[in-house]
């Protein structure tokens, strides 16, 4: 069992290895506004929290914008600090 | 100078007059402190995210302005003290302005408002003609009418509507830009979700790792 495991771990991550690209180095017209509450949620989860690098693909300098950009908003209530359901 | 960027979120409970001198004192503070007030957005009333003052919704004010601190520090003063204000947050948006091209850009600003305005006033004029128009020409073919009632009275019909949906499409023009831009928002989406199960692999990888 234990020697199996490695190559099937080694194998999927073959299958799922993919580069991501930061999307706003991608595209410049994009811009991180805290005044824009509808594009920011797609960087948080439904609960409210901000999805890390790994998961948003942003690279650190976009990242950093991004957490600044959804703080402001939060503090102005146009994103919620806990989650809500809506 | 600095410019800055306040939001300020006022109870929606109160009326219009009651809201209005909040403004007028902002604007007052920045022209005592020598500050420069570039523009005041006032989004309305919104649903906020979380509740303030146990109030789910808040009149929402911008103010764009330029300054030293002391206008930031007065202001921010007044918001503590009055309890119209529910929230605040001011912005640091540029550290050294150059007020001429502040001003530029206000007058350019204005300009571009009073061309929209002068459009749009021309585009309901030409509606307003339009409609005027088409309320003429069946008056004259009822008048033809008399004479050979079949024929005009198809033709006073066409008319009318024809001049009617013409004026109708011209303002849903905006509406279809609006629509195309929902499509894209939902492919964003869409990705972050596939990233999401692109992740498991990764730490399904790493607890192997450690098992060894």
């Amino acid at each position: 069992m234990a020697a199996f495991r490695p190559r099937r771990a080694f194998r999927k991550k073959r299958v799922y290895h993919r580069r991501k690209v930061c999307r706003f180095c991608a595209d410049s017209s994009l811009v991180i506004d805290y005044k824009d509450p509808k594009a920011l949620r797609y960087f948080i989860t439904e609960r409210g929290k901000i999805l890390p690098r790994r998961i948003s693909g942003c690279c650190a300098r976009h990242q950093r914008a991004l957490t600044h950009a959804i703080k402001r908003a939060r503090t102005i209530a146009l994103l919620p600090y806990v989650g809500t359901l809506d | 100078m600095r410019r800055y960027e306040t939001f300020v979120i006022i109870d929606p409970d109160i009326s219009e007059e009651q809201r209005a001198p909040v403004v007028e004192r902002i604007t007052d503070i920045i022209a005592k402190e020598n500050g420069l007030l570039a523009m005041v957005d006032e989004w309305g009333t919104r649903k906020l995210a979380y509740e303030i003052k146990k109030k789910p919704r808040g009149y929402y004010i911008r103010i764009d302005f330029c300054g030293t601190g002391s206008v930031v520090d007065e202001m921010e003063r007044f918001f503590r003290i009055d309890d119209r204000v529910m929230k605040y947050m001011t912005v640091l948006l540029d550290k050294e302005v150059d007020l001429e091209k502040i001003k530029e850009d206000m007058a350019k600003a204005e300009a571009e408002k009073e061309a929209l305005a002068a459009q749009k006033a021309q585009a309901a004029e030409q509606s307003v003609e339009a409609v005027s128009e088409t309320a003429e020409i069946p008056e004259e073919s009822k008048a033809e009418a008399v004479e050979i009632p079949e024929e005009s009275k198809t033709e006073a019909v066409e008319i009318p509507e024809e001049g009617k949906t013409e004026a109708v499409e011209e303002p849903k023009a905006p509406e279809a830009e609006t629509d195309a831009e929902a499509p894209s928002s939902e492919e964003g989406d869409s990705e972050t979700e596939n990233e999401t199960e692109s992740v498991e692999p990764a730490t399904a990888e790493t607890e192997s790792k450690k098992e060894e």
